[in-house]
């Protein structure tokens, strides 16, 4: 222990110089007294809230005409205080011109205690006076839906929820505009219904699975028209509230290890009375649709060995994993059908070659490309309210820059730390890259790291073992050359 | 955050990492080194604890274990 002590400190020189991309802050205050400036028009707009999945995903396609007599580039868009919590995944795209690039985005707070909060959309360049531009603008919102009813037995059909504003928000003036709002299914029990304008008596038209508010006349900013929906969501309201995803790197090895650790939720309607296992035993054998969640599918990268799944009380035998040429999918049961209200904390593993995932750049150079989310494939959606990702790089590594197309509003922090774990000394170079309200839409957004690891630095663990060794056989001569016995004399 | 590491990954294809020893071998390159520093160590403890002998048997023992530690805790799954 001390020899190992002794020899981390001389080859300590080899310095840990890692440099972090600063985290950018998605949140800036304005002072109180800030109100958006009414540069902009919206001359048409379509707001398409989409509610198949467990999460509510926006589109808002506005066509924006400048208003004022000089160039403007900041676009407002108001949200509660509540939704700005559970909004995420902002992206916003020019739709006449995907060249253009997603545009800037980020929350702005007028006072801490506000309930009015905005979100500053920078056009990347400055809209002409009378000059229009299309934009598509697209969120999400977590924890979006209330069960309604709040308990049904366990047999029962679920059904969902969820308010909203028939006109789309908006700090500007709506010249005319149109909400649509996609179900999972045509069965919708429940709905607002308000009177209609011209042709249509009554607001909205129902067509399959969608409801069309609309389309309305000038509406001035900040009007609303509160409505509420209720549906059939017969499916499992899944909910990850931590995900802690790690990376580790091993050039050693030329291994590249994953492990996830979910605190899973379910969020739909609690059972009204005790769960009946014979009940749901014998159900199984005609395969009922369920709102109980009883099996999870991750489709891995090609490639992926040797998984694991444990919870906490230890392995759980109930999982399959099918690996060939063309897919390797891991398909594990909780140990309980997770019902609304329920918790199922867990965790799974694999490895894979690191040739799948890392490239070398030059000499000391290397470069890292992984799935930013690889959770969950599920027909109906999971959320994901607070992500940490950890790349847990050699020890030693340095010069670490990364970067990741998960939209820049949703990263909250990221830091280079140093994580110990076997045969390390002075610990391993780690980047933890912290996000909030993700969903499955951006499972396969890349996470791109470079980093350099100098020679000294790759050969340390050797060299530490060959260091202690050395001393022991040195100490053993030493020792064994020491004469100990009683003098004749 | 570098927006231009994207390009620098496409760049760099047809350039994925090799280990110096692959996953198959680790363990028979790893065993192999372990016997080898056993067998010099105890050549070295059991008659030979010489000043000459230590570079002679305990460095290359020290050199063996030291990298045939490293690939035995890979050939087991734990990577480091």
């Amino acid at each position: 222990m001390k020899t190992s002590a002794v020899f981390s400190a001389v080859l300590s020189f080899v310095t840990l110089a890692s440099t972090s991309s600063a985290a950018s802050s998605s949140r800036t205050d304005l002072p109180s007294t800030f109100t958006p400036p009414q540069v902009f028009k919206n001359a048409n707009l379509v707001h398409v809230i989409s509610l198949e999945k467990n999460y509510v995903k926006e589109n808002i396609n506005v066509v924006i005409e400048n208003i004022d007599k000089a160039p403007q580039q900041d676009y407002f868009l108001p949200f509660t205080a509540d939704q700005i919590s559970r909004l995420g995944g902002v992206e916003v795209k020019d739709r006449k011109d995907a060249s253009a690039g997603p545009f800037g985005a980020e929350v702005v707070g007028v006072d801490p205690k506000s309930d009015l909060q905005y979100l500053r959309i920078r056009l990347p360049t400055p809209l002409k006076p009378s000059a229009q531009q299309t934009i598509g603008i697209t969120f999400y919102f977590l924890k979006a839906y209330n069960p309604l009813p709040a308990s049904i037995k366990q047999e029962d059909t679920q059904f969902l929820s969820y308010s909203f504003s028939a006109y789309c928000p908006s700090v500007y003036t709506t010249s005319k505009q149109k909400t649509e709002v996609k179900f999972p299914s045509a069965t919708v029990p429940d709905f607002t219904k308000l009177p209609g304008s011209g042709e249509v008596k009554e607001f909205p038209q129902k067509q399959g699975s969608k409801l069309t508010y609309g389309p309305f006349d000038e509406k001035p900013a900040g009007a609303l028209e509160p409505v509420q929906v209720r549906f059939e969501f017969n499916k499992p309201v899944t909910h990850v509230a931590r995900l802690e995803r790690d990376i580790e790197i091993s050039h050693w090895g030329g291994n590249v290890a994953f492990e996830e650790r979910y605190t899973m939720f379910h969020r739909g309607a609690n059972l009204s009375s005790l769960f009946n296992r014979v009940k749901w035993a014998q159900s199984q054998y005609y395969q009922p649709a369920t709102h109980a969640l009883k099996e999870i599918k991750f489709p891995l990268r090609i490639g992926s060995a040797d998984p694991y799944y444990t919870d906490v009380i230890g392995n759980v035998s109930t999982s399959r994993f099918r690996s060939n040429k063309r897919e390797a999918l891991l398909e594990i049961k909780p140990r309980y059908p997770l019902f609304g209200g329920w918790k199922y904390p867990f965790t799974i593993g694999w490895n894979s070659d690191a040739k799948n995932f890392l490239r070398t750049l030059s000499g000391n150079a290397y470069i890292l490309n992984v799935p930013f989310l690889e959770g969950p494939k599920q027909p109906e959606g999971v959320e994901y309210e607070q992500v940490e990702v950890r790349v847990i790089l050699p020890e030693g590594a340095e010069n670490v820059k990364y970067s990741t197309t998960v939209p820049v509003s949703s990263i909250t922090d990221a830091d280079v730390v140093i994580h110990k774990t076997f045969l390390d000394t002075i610990g391993r170079t780690a980047l933890v890259i912290k996000a909030r309200n993700l969903v499955d839409d951006f499972r396969e957004r890349e996470l791109v790291v470079s980093y350099e690891v100098p020679l000294l630095a790759s050969l340390r663990k050797p060299l530490i073992i060959f260091g202690s060794a050395v001393a022991l056989f040195v100490a053993t001569y030493i020792l064994g050359s020491l004469d100990f016995r009683f003098s004749s004399k | 955050m570098d927006s231009s590491l994207h390009e620098v990954w496409q760049t760099a294809s047809g350039r994925a990492f090799v280990p110096t020893i692959g996953k198959d071998s680790q363990f028979y390159v790893g065993f192999t080194l372990v016997l080898i520093a056993l067998g010099l160590t105890g050549a070295f403890a059991l008659n030979a604890r010489s000043f000459a002998n230590l570079p002679l048997l305990g460095f290359p023992a020290s050199l063996a274990l030291a990298f045939g530690a490293v690939y035995m805790f890979c050939a087991v799954g734990v990577y480091v």
